[in-house]
Order: C-alpha cells, then structure tokens, then sequence
C-alpha cells in the first residue's frame, strides 16, 4: 500500500512532470514534496496553492449544489500556464482532513487529461490503500 | 462581495539561515544540532524525539492520532483499544496498525503527521515554565514519517503568524466561546458551521476539535475567523492573558515576536 511519498513519486512518473507535493489548505503545509517547485521553493509554493485550493473549496460560486454522497463538490482546480499546468486534485479521506495533491507539469511532454485522471486515482489511493 | 483574503504566510527564505535561526529557541537548536534522543516535556505539550527528530507530539489541547481516526470512523475504537494495550503508548499503537494493515500507509501517515503538527504547534506554545528534557532511548525513527525539531518550529511560527493575520486577538483560542450578533448576514463555510454550532458559552476552541473529531489548529483558524467575521467571541469574564503593553517596536526582544515582525514587514513589503 503505497504511503505519501509513493504517492508523489508515482505522480513524478507521468510525462512532464515537474513537481508534486501533498499539502493541507488551512495552514498551508507541505506534508511531502518532490521534485522542482516554481521558483525553487516548494513552502512558498505550498503556502499559495493552498490559498487558491482554500478558495475553490469555501467559496459558494464553486462549491454549489451535488453534496449528496458527502464527498466535497470541488473535485480538482486546474490552472493553464504558457509552459506549464499546474494541478490541484483534492483527496478525500475518512477522517477530518483538508489535503490536495498539487502537481505541476510541463505543457509540452504533459497530457492534462491523463494526468487529471491518473492524479484523481493516486488521490484515492493514498487514503483507500 | 468578497474581499481578497491575507496570503498564507511564507518563510523569509533570505532570512531563514541567520535572522530566523536567531530567533528559534536555542534549547531546541541544541537538541538538533546534537541529535538528541529522549522526551521534552513543556507546559501545553509533549514531543519525543529520536536523533534530532520529533517522531510522536501529545497535547492535551490537541486531538491524539485516535481522536482523528476513531471519531469519523475510520477506524474501530475497539480496534484502536486493543493497539495501544497491546503497544503500551499511543506512538508504538500506530505502528502496530500500520504492521496490521488495518489502515492504507498514506492514510495512517497522513493522520500521523497531521495529529504531530498539531500537537506540536501547542507544545511548543509560549509557557511560564520552562521545557525540560529528558535523554530516554526510547524513540525511535520507525516506518512512520518524522520531522526535524527545527522544521517543527518554523512551522509552529508560521501558524501563529497565519492565525495573527486572520484576527489578531488570541484569547479565542483558549476561552470559552458565544456567538455574537454580527452586523450583516455573514455566509458560514460547512465546515466553519460545523465549528459555529458547537459555540455554547460553555466550550473552547480545543473543546470543538475533539468534538468534532478534527485538528486543533484547524479549528483555531475556523475560530479567528469566525471572530473577523463577527460571528463569535471569547466569553466575557474569562481569565484571560492580560492584553500586552503597548510597548515601544525599537525594544521588542522576545524573539518569537521579532520573527513575527519581521515575517509581517518582509510579507507587506512584497
């Protein structure tokens, strides 16, 4: 069963993976990371994509309707560089928690419709095994 | 509407090798830089480390690993019962469920960190007593993830910065809560409501998160919030720390201060 950092190791074998970390919204921590970071520094990079995370996930715009099943509306948020995606994929687990999965890829080799899905099953299987 | 929200805090990355250092606490430091083995006990909280890193934290103002596991049922409590007798201390429990396979690693890891960040940010709360440490053999760097003390303690003033920024008054952290009237029809988050209808008069901050089955810091920041917005404040009548003095900035010399400082000035310069 593969624990953290599998988890992110796992991501950094998609193509044109740059960077991958696993980080908690409401303070902004970094619980693992691997790979590069934008600008080097994998806390500040931590530190702003849990408030963009923080914001997809409280804001009503966002987060309307289809809370049924109890699993959070927001399922991941994808933001589209010149070079690069970047990609939050929220994890959903059985305890209390606020965790995302951020990976960040290189738009030439990456392929966001793969690596959205990929990176939801990796989510899941951090916290089901 | 609404207004555009501080940023999280970053670390000073210029400042961390000399300014922020000075400001850590130097027994810490110590016990990093000769790796120490053994169990520091201080007023809000215990952490044990194994050479120079902190691999289990306790607090009586945080939830305990089996708190955050059982209350959501991930986790039977019966199951959780039979680890820790037979482990004989909440640390050993979990490595025995991870050895069980009873829970998926990043699961168990994930609520492990989760569960050490949290007490730690209380242990390492300011106290009037000083911490004392004890050499023990006993901790071990195990399967479970661990964290250097130092990188413990950046974290913890990091936090404290975040929750300074959210709302600058801490005694609802540690008293008693009531709902206030706010001004206008504020909108709650779901898991800020969870918080807001646990608010009684009665409970603290602390109180909610183990209610809740939650962390405590994250109850903390869902609490200043709550305060900004209007919705709760600390019941009146409580002791509380008295407020501090306006003192003047040249001679701030708590060093947790003049991080946070400076950590404000180097954010609003940006």
């Amino acid at each position: 069963m593969p624990g953290i950092d599998e988890c992110l190791l796992d991501a950094m074998r998609l193509p044109g993976a740059r960077g991958a970390a696993l980080v908690d919204w409401t303070s902004g921590l970094a619980l693992g990371s691997v790979g590069e970071a934008p600008g080097g520094d994998h806390e500040t990079t931590a530190a702003e994509a849990a408030e963009l995370a923080r914001l997809a996930a409280e804001h009503g715009a966002f987060t309307a309707g289809h809370a049924e099943d109890g699993r959070p509306p927001v399922e991941d948020v994808i933001i589209s560089n010149r070079d690069s995606y970047h990609l939050l994929r929220f994890v959903v687990t059985s305890f209390d928690s606020s965790v995302f999965l951020h990976l960040w890829l290189g738009r030439e080799e990456g392929n966001l419709a793969l690596a959205r899905i990929r990176l939801g099953e990796m989510a899941d299987r951090l916290v089901l095994g | 509407m609404v207004g555009t929200p501080p940023p999280l805090p970053v670390r000073d990355r210029a400042a961390t090798d000399d300014r922020t250092a000075g400001a850590l606490s130097p027994m810490l430091r110590r016990l990093a830089e000769e790796q120490a083995t053994g169990v520091l006990v201080r007023e809000h909280g215990t952490l044990h480390l194994a050479r120079g890193r902190v691999v289990h934290a306790e607090s009586p103002l945080a939830p305990g690993l089996n708190v955050l596991l059982t209350a959501h049922g991930t986790l039977a409590a019966a199951a959780w019962q039979r680890a820790a007798e037979r482990a004989g201390g909440t640390a050993d429990a979990a490595l025995l469920l991870l050895d069980a396979g009873l829970l998926p690693s990043g699961a168990l890891e994930l609520c492990h960190l989760d569960a050490l960040y949290d007490a730690g940010y209380f242990a390492l709360a300011p106290s009037s007593t000083p911490g004392r440490f004890r050499y023990d053999g006993t901790p071990r760097i195990g399967p479970l993830p661990s964290v250097p003390v130092i990188a413990l303690e950046r974290e913890t003033l990091r936090r404290r910065l975040l929750l300074h920024r959210l709302w600058p008054d801490p005694a609802a952290d540690s008293a008693p809560l009531i709902r206030a009237d706010p001004a206008a029809g504020a909108q709650v988050t779901a898991r800020r409501r969870a918080v807001l209808d646990r608010v009684d008069g009665v409970r603290t901050a602390p109180e909610i998160a183990r209610d809740l089955g939650r962390q405590a810091f994250h109850t903390l920041v869902d609490v200043r919030r709550l305060a900004a917005a209007g919705l709760v404040r600390p019941v009146r009548g409580t002791p509380v720390p008295p407020p501090l003095p306006p003192a003047p900035p040249l001679t701030v010399t708590d060093p947790d201060i003049a991080l946070l400082k400076r950590l404000r000035d180097a954010l609003e310069a940006l």
